[in-house]
Parts: structure tokens; sequence; C-alpha cells
């Protein structure tokens, strides 16, 4: 069939248009020439020892690392109870209660940024990592409270009531038969968040500093001046970083979600 | 569902509050000096609203946006949909299937900024696209990319291609397979089917990703920064330079609501034609 065969072509075609720009800059990474190259000429990791030897980019590596931990920490003890909240209880509001706690996802990041940036003006909460972090934890909050929502079935419900029915307290059902049917989704929510926040450079940048940044911040202010082999270098480092999470994931939850109805 | 409010408000509070603060109050912020005076003066005003609708640069630069944002969403639906098609009814490999859904997620995994990167290098005028099309004997001279919106367009459709390829390809998965069987047995040739059948059953895929996609992309400031070569200028690049540099938040802040408003109008309608044609077929 022509038009199966024109799909496999064009699925090709994307496949390599998506690793495209991800190859060139592993490959650049390792460049001998002291100017960006691709193909790269000779093979070499100076760019990476020189990327671990700048405190600057070890320190936004650090950075970067707590601010997603701590932000997928906070938005996990907030977004589970809600998650329950929504999907167990009815009250009147619910449905602006549920528009308000989503709405992050299509809020453009960049106006979000700068309303932080000047609301935090009142009371000195700018430049600082907690002002990095309390908006962080907004914008990835949605994830965890999507994925631990999807899984609180009705058909869960059953066991939730047998387990009080039975005499169990809020607390011990929770733990006991809550907790362990949504496990899995905030897992893979509370990944999807870590990396939203990792990888965020839009709500950062207004609340960075030259002592405090994150890395893809850092990156930003330094390719809009200047390309060299470190950038790529340090660019690698993270796609390196997004391709061993994806793998852990793939193996751990399974990443299977296209597959066909059976 | 339980009723009683004690539950839910001791589940909610805390959430509720970080919200609030940190998020509605901020927002409220920027709107409240989107219409105040500027300067000592007090009282409410319309002025910054003024400066910006009134100006045609900004209707520029707003057209630009949305063009950009429209024919990303488009390029990104036309290719998105076979590739989603591909993953879920061609491959047979689960093996190979696993690899091509990790080849679509690790750029979602990775920064903006790296992956427009990427794209600055390739577009660039000694770059391996130009190489290639200059090797094909397509082009004589170098083809400008960065610093026009084809540029910009190629690394929006690239930065955003994932989130439709994931949205469609969860609804073609979940197409019950025996309408179309139905379908076929009828009589109807494979085209009818999917024109009918297959397309119509995957539409709120198709919006879902659509309007994922757009607001995505009329709010980018990364990918359009980097590759617009300061040539090209889009909402959000405004809306940054009134907050970081030029420190007009009256202005700043009507800049993005306007931002927001035409964002908002934009999913209405997608949404609202994504029922409309889903209920009548």
């Amino acid at each position: 069939m022509i038009a199966r065969l024109l799909i496999r072509i064009v699925a090709w075609a994307l496949l390599a248009y998506l690793v495209l720009p991800l190859v060139v800059i592993l490959g650049a990474s390792l460049t001998t020439t002291p100017f960006l190259a691709f193909p790269p000429e000779g093979i070499t990791l100076d760019w990476y020892r020189k990327m671990m030897a700048d405190p600057g980019y070890v320190s936004s590596f650090v950075t970067s690392t707590l601010l997603a931990g701590s932000a997928t920490i906070l938005a996990v003890i907030m977004t589970v109870p809600a998650a329950l909240a929504l999907a167990r209880f009815s009250f009147p509001g619910k449905a602006a209660v549920s528009s308000i706690l989503m709405s992050p996802l299509v809020l453009p990041h960049i106006v979000l940024g700068a309303a932080l940036l000047q609301f935090g003006a009142y009371f000195g909460l700018t430049r600082s990592f907690l002002a990095l972090l309390v908006g962080h934890t907004v914008i990835i909050a949605p994830f965890v409270l999507r994925s631990a929502f999807a899984l609180l079935t009705p058909e869960q419900r059953a066991l939730e009531e047998a387990s009080s029915d039975l005499g169990a307290r809020p607390w011990t059902t929770f733990f006991l038969v809550v907790l362990p049917q949504i496990r899995a989704g905030i897992v893979t929510g509370s990944i999807f968040a870590f990396i939203s926040s990792f990888i965020n450079v839009e709500l950062s940048i207004f609340n960075t500093t030259a002592e405090l940044n994150t890395i893809p911040v850092k990156l930003f202010n330094y390719v809009q001046y200047t390309i060299d082999p470190t950038i790529a270098a340090v660019s690698g480092a993270t796609i390196l970083a997004a391709v061993v999470a994806i793998v852990i994931l793939d193996l751990t939850i399974g990443l299977d979600m296209l597959s066909d109805r059976e | 569902m339980m009723s009683g409010l004690r539950a839910p408000f001791l589940l909610l509070i805390v959430p509720l509050v970080f919200f609030t603060a940190f998020f509605l109050a901020p927002l409220a912020t920027v709107v409240v000096a989107s219409l105040s005076a500027s300067g000592n003066e007090s009282g409410l005003t319309l002025d910054h609203y003024v400066r910006v609708l009134a100006d045609r640069y900004h209707w520029d630069v707003i057209l630009v946006t949305f063009r950009i944002g429209l024919y990303t969403t488009l390029a990104c639906l036309l290719l998105g949909y076979p590739l989603a098609w591909y993953l879920v009814r061609i491959v047979k490999w689960r093996t190979w299937r696993r690899i091509c859904v990790i080849m679509l997620v690790v750029p979602l995994f990775t920064s903006n900024i790296v992956r427009s990167f990427g794209w600055m290098v390739l577009l660039g005028r000694n770059g391996l696209v130009n190489d290639g099309l200059m090797g094909l004997g397509l082009v004589d001279r170098p083809v400008r990319f960065l610093g026009t919106e084809l540029g910009i367009l190629i690394g929006m459709v690239y930065v955003l291609l994932p989130f439709v390829v994931l949205a469609v390809g969860n609804a073609l998965a979940r197409v019950d397979s025996s309408l179309e069987q139905a379908s076929s047995d009828l009589g109807a040739r494979p085209a009818a089917t999917f024109m009918h059948v297959t397309l119509p059953l995957t539409l709120p895929g198709i919006v879902s990703g659509a309007i994922m996609v757009f607001t995505l992309a009329v709010s980018a400031y990364v990918t359009p920064a980097l590759l617009s070569g300061g040539r090209i200028t889009v909402l959000s690049m405004l809306i940054f330079q009134q907050y970081s540099s030029v420190f007009d938040f009256h202005y700043g802040g009507a800049l993005s609501v306007v931002l927001l408003v035409f964002t908002l109008i934009m999913v209405a309608l997608a949404a609202r034609i994504g029922t409309v044609k889903g209920s009548a077929t």
C-alpha cells in the first residue's frame, strides 16, 4: 500500500528530525577544534573536563538539581491531598479549585515569572532560592496533581470504603489503601515535574543572579553572546542526563504509552 | 461522593493558600499594574492598553506571534498525525516502538535552550542544512534561516511536535477497531473509513494537542529569542524587555494581559470547534 509506505517515510524522516539537533550537539561537544564543528574534527573529552573544572557550571548544576528536587517534594506534599479532595468529595467551588490548580499548564510562564518578580518585590522575595522555589512549585504542581488524580478511580473507592468500614482510621486507610494505588501516578508525575523544573528558563530568568543561577538560564545567557564547544559539552551533559532519566523511567514504569489496544 | 466540608477543606487549605499567595496574587498584581496610572498619579486608567493597542508596531508583533503560533500548530498536526499513526498502527515490533517513544520523549526532557542551540548550529550559514541543500544542488547560495520566520518555525515545530504525537497517539490507541471494521465491511474504502470514522474519533486528541501546542507556541520565549537573531520580535520578547531592562511594569502588565486574553480567546475557539465538529459526526 502506497499510503502505508508514505507514512513510513514521513515517520522515519520525522524521527531523524527529532534526534538530529541532539546528535549534532553531542558530536560537536567532542571536537578538538576551539570552535564548534560538526562533524567533529578529532575526538576529545577536554570540553567536558573544562566544564567540570568551572565552578560556575558545577554550582549551576547543583542549584538546578536542588531546586527541581525541593520543588517536586513540595508539589507532591501539596497536590496529593488536593487530588484526594477533588476525586473523593463534592463541595461548592470544586470546578474553580481544579481549574486554578491546573491553569499553570496553559499560562505563559514568562508572564508568571514577571508577575512573581513584581509581586515578590513588595516583600523582598526576589532573586533568591526561595523566590525560585515558589514559582517552580506552582508551575510543576499540575503534573503531579493530574497523574495522581487519574489513578483515583471510582472503582478504587470500594476498597477505601471497605477499609474504613472495617474500622481503619483515615490515616491508616490513606497509607495502606490510597497511597499504594496512586504511587505509580505520583512517581510518573514527579518525574515530569522534576524535569519541567530542571529545564525551565522562562520562569527562572527573572529571579536568577550571577551567583545563583540554574543551568538552563546560564546556558541561555551564554549562547546569546558566544558559542563554543564548552557550551556544547554542558548541553551534551543535560542531554545525557535526560537519556538516563528516560531509560530508567522506561525500565521501571514503562514508557510504552502508545501501545495498541491490547 | 462524600459531602461535608471539613475533610475537603483540610485537604485543600495548604495548596489553595500557596496558589493564592504565589499564583493568583502575583497575576492580580500584574493586572492591577496594567490598569493603574504610572508615576505619582493614582487612579485607574486604560492608558497602557491604549498605548499597546493604538500602535501599529504592536499589532505587527501580535500578528507575527499568532502567525507563528498558527503555522506551528498546523505543521505539528500535519506531521504529528502520520508519526502517531506509524507508532500506534504500523510498528509491530515492540522494542522498536519503545526506541521510537524514547526518541520522541528525549527532546521533551531537554531544555528548549539546548534544542534551539542545536538548530542554531544546524541552520547557520555553514550549517549542516545549508551544506546538504547545496550538496544536493537545490540551492546555489546558503539560505538564510536564522533571523527569519521560517527558522523560528523549524525550531518551534521541533520543540512542540512530541506533544501532538503523544496526544494523537493516545487517542489513536483507544479507537475501537470494531468500528473501523464495521465501516470497511459495509463497503467504505480505507480513505472514507479514515475520514468518517477514525479521524472524528481521534478529534479530541487532535484538539487537546493543538491547544497545548498553540498556547506554548504563542508564549514561547527561548526558541524565538535564540533563532530570531534579534530581527524578529514576538510578544513574549517585548514582555521580557519591559520587566528586565525597561522596568515599566504598567506597560509590561498591559502587554502580558493582552497575550493572556488573546491566547484564551484562541483556546476557547479551538475547544468550541472541537466540540461542534465532534458532535456533528
